[in-house]
């Protein structure tokens, strides 16, 4: 029994093995098959891409055979913006003699500069071109070149340093001071297109603006704190004007805190301190304040005000004489805004018997209502109405009352402002 | 002054931690969920208010200060008043190509990139749609990134911030999951914006957008260009306005009162509404509201 069983087992297994050898051998083949039809494949798609990249590395020749900007430095073009400043004026005084305004105490008739908004009809107050560029790691480099109609200025031309430690920052070159609130803002950036009268009185046009140098430091602290020196030229000579020597000092101390989310207050005091001829000196205070409340993401209330006391040393005595000027603000959406101003003399004591006999030279103020559009960001249109108590024509005091209608465009890579 | 130097003193020695300013919430929550105690995270701009006007208070100065680490959205959204921030902080380490300056949309693929750009257009982005913080998926690249950056900071605590991450990759795969479950029974799938704000959001989800309320980026609604929406949103049966928390309403209204859509309340970061406080209820809110 046992042995019959093991025979039959044994024939069994040898036919299965038979019959395993064939099908072996039969997958053999197939995958044989399968082979040769990759390798088909293989060399099809080989081939397909080897004229792929021909036709790609023809294409590229073609496209790039011109090697002319193989040293192109496009891409280190600086940022640069145009802006564009023009108004229309209506003012109940002739062109010629409001040429020669007087202010008492501070412009004689025939001195005032005029750079912006002098002729009844239509100005162009300027085009600027101003230039942003990273010069390196550690410098950056920014000019702004003022065209008025009939001169080219370099309103600013200076490098700044970007890798200071210890929170400094070295600005040389000409450059705006940051004494005070709006004396480093440029003319488009103020909220009120004429300058304040303090600040015109005291400075004139251009503000404090030299070639020298600029130190400032951040504190690092909760608290924003910052504190800066300069040492200037000193060739404005409304209060300075030493030609013999650099001869204007600046220093300011600035802070700011918040209260809760939306208000916001910045405040500074500043002293500029100047000669004026080579033995005597101007010291110039100066004290300001603003406070924003945000009641939206285009809408706000501001109020900025500055205060700046002169004591100006003329040799046969001091000239002591402070001036005012107080802003309030309403940005209703981001395309309206409106606001008022008050600015004047406030102290005046100097000779005023030289010119002035028989004017009365009080009260020397000026109150301005202002409405602005803005389409866009890039684009203001702005019209004011002053009535202004501050000047002497032709010898007799004149309330000036002026409406005027400027359009501001900044166009291009126009950087942002600060606060 | 004594005081004054005590309290500069103090201060330095209590945050002996990295200081991560970012410019937006969301980009901070993740920075703080990889941070975790190592890191004390300032927000600059509040989300209640439009990202791309942010106020340069001088305040937001003292914190750039000290930042060891500025992290950016980038894409031209703060471009409006961030760089003269930058300037005036005086911080070296945080200069724009300095090791503590990082802008995030480098690592971010930007879509609705203008193939011709010019303000004559409105306010557009020239390098693309910089809003990519609505795609819950960009927190993930967002994570990833700030781990490297606080480790090549900071790397002597280098494992912490790995460990951070991998903890934190774990719980949002987990919260993605649920949360794409939870955006798979949406159904409808049309709507529009106010500006294009939710736009990583609605492709993720598969939502189209039939038109904006703004009928130029930054340009304020104009009667014949709502007019026109009104008919769009007619024609295609759109029932849904998406509304940020900055813009002002009456627009989203009157379209809705015209046509019965319904204004959706969307928020556009970690915070810009009460009940989008954390990451997870930040996305959870735009899915509440978009999808009821």
């Amino acid at each position: 029994m046992k042995k019959t069983m093991g025979l039959s087992l044994l024939a069994f297994s040898s036919l299965f093995a038979e019959a395993e050898l064939d099908a072996i051998k039969g997958q053999l083949k197939q995958q044989q098959v399968i082979m040769q039809n990759l390798q088909e494949k293989v060399l099809q798609l080989t081939n397909q891409n080897q004229a792929k990249e021909q036709n790609k590395f023809d294409v590229q020749m073609a496209q790039n055979s011109d090697s002319s900007s193989s040293f192109s430095q496009n891409a280190y073009l600086p940022d640069i913006a145009l802006i564009l400043n023009m108004s229309a004026v209506g003012r109940n005084v002739k062109n010629s003699e409001y040429a020669n305004y007087a202010i008492p105490g501070f412009i004689d008739s025939g001195d005032a500069e005029l750079p912006f908004n002098k002729n009844r009809g239509f100005n162009l107050n300027y085009a600027e071109v101003a230039m942003h560029s990273t010069v390196d790691p550690y410098f950056d480099a920014f000019a702004i070149f003022h065209l008025h109609p009939d001169a080219l200025e370099i309103e600013e031309a200076f490098v700044r340093t970007r890798a200071l430690p210890y929170g400094l920052k070295i600005k040389a070159g000409k450059f705006k001071s940051s004494f005070g609130r709006i004396n480093s803002m440029h003319q488009h950036a103020w909220n009120f297109d004429a300058q304040p009268i303090v600040y015109e009185a005291f400075f004139g046009p251009d503000s404090i603006s030299d070639p020298g140098i600029q130190l400032q430091w951040v504190a690092p602290t909760d608290t924003y704190l910052m504190a800066g020196i300069e040492a200037l030229q000193g060739t404005n000579d409304r209060s300075f004007g030493d030609t013999e020597q650099s001869n204007l000092f600046v220093a300011y101390l600035k802070t700011s805190v918040d209260i809760g989310d939306d208000l916001s207050i910045l405040g500074g005091i500043s002293l500029a301190h100047g000669k004026n001829t080579i033995a005597n000196a101007t010291d110039v205070y100066g004290m300001d304040l603003t406070l924003r409340e945000q009641l939206g993401s285009y809408s706000s209330l501001v109020w900025q005000s500055e205060y700046l006391y002169r004591n100006k040393d003329i040799g046969v005595s001091n000239d002591k004489q402070a001036g005012l000027y107080s802003e309030f603000i309403y940005h209703v959406d981001r395309n309206y805004s409106g606001g008022i101003r008050y600015d004047g003399i406030v102290q005046n004591n100097t000779d005023l018997s030289v010119g002035y006999t028989g004017v009365n030279t009080d009260n020397l103020d000026k109150y301005t209502l202002m409405l602005e559009y803005k389409p866009f960001p890039m684009s203001r249109i702005r019209l004011e109405y002053t009535h202004d108590r501050t000047k002497v024509i032709n010898g007799q005091r004149k309330d000036i009352n002026e409406v005027m209608m400027t359009l501001n465009i900044a166009a291009g890579a126009h950087g942002a402002h600060s606060y | 002054m004594k005081k004054l130097l005590l309290s500069v003193l103090l201060t330095t020695l209590a945050f002996a931690s990295m200081e991560v300013d970012t410019t937006y919430s969301t980009l901070g929550a993740v920075a703080q969920k990889i941070g975790g105690d190592l890191v004390h995270v300032t927000v600059l701009g509040s989300p209640k208010y439009d990202p791309h006007f942010i106020v340069p208070k001088p305040s937001l100065l003292s914190k750039l200060r000290r930042a060891d680490l500025l992290i950016i959205n980038g894409g031209g959204l703060e471009i409006g008043f961030l760089p003269p921030l930058i300037i005036n902080a005086n911080n070296a380490n945080i200069q724009p190509g300095a090791k503590g300056f990082l802008d995030m949309s480098h690592f971010i693929d930007l879509i609705d990139k203008p193939a011709s750009v010019s303000r004559g257009f409105g306010d557009i982005h020239a390098n693309g749609n910089p809003h990519y913080s609505t795609d819950p998926y960009t927190i993930l690249v967002m994570a990833k990134v700030i781990s490297k950056k606080l480790s090549l900071l900071d790397p002597k605590n280098a494992k912490n911030y790995r460990t951070n991450l991998s903890n934190f990759l774990q719980e949002w795969d987990a919260y993605l999951l649920h949360f794409d479950a939870k955006m798979a029974i949406c159904k409808d799938k049309k709507v529009i914006e106010y500006h294009e704000l939710f736009n990583y959001f609605l492709k993720r989800y598969g939502f189209t957008s039939y038109g904006d309320i703004e009928p130029l980026p930054g340009i304020a609604p104009s009667s014949k260009h709502t007019i026109e929406l009104i008919h769009t949103i007619k024609d295609n049966g759109i029932k849904i306005i998406l509304q940020d928390v900055y813009h002002e309403k009456r627009t989203a209204e009157f379209i809705a009162s015209k046509t019965g859509a319904k204004v959706a309340l969307i928020p556009h970061d970690v915070g810009a509404v009460k009940s989008a406080d954390t990451l997870e209820n930040f996305y959870n809110t735009i899915a509440e509201q978009i999808c009821h």
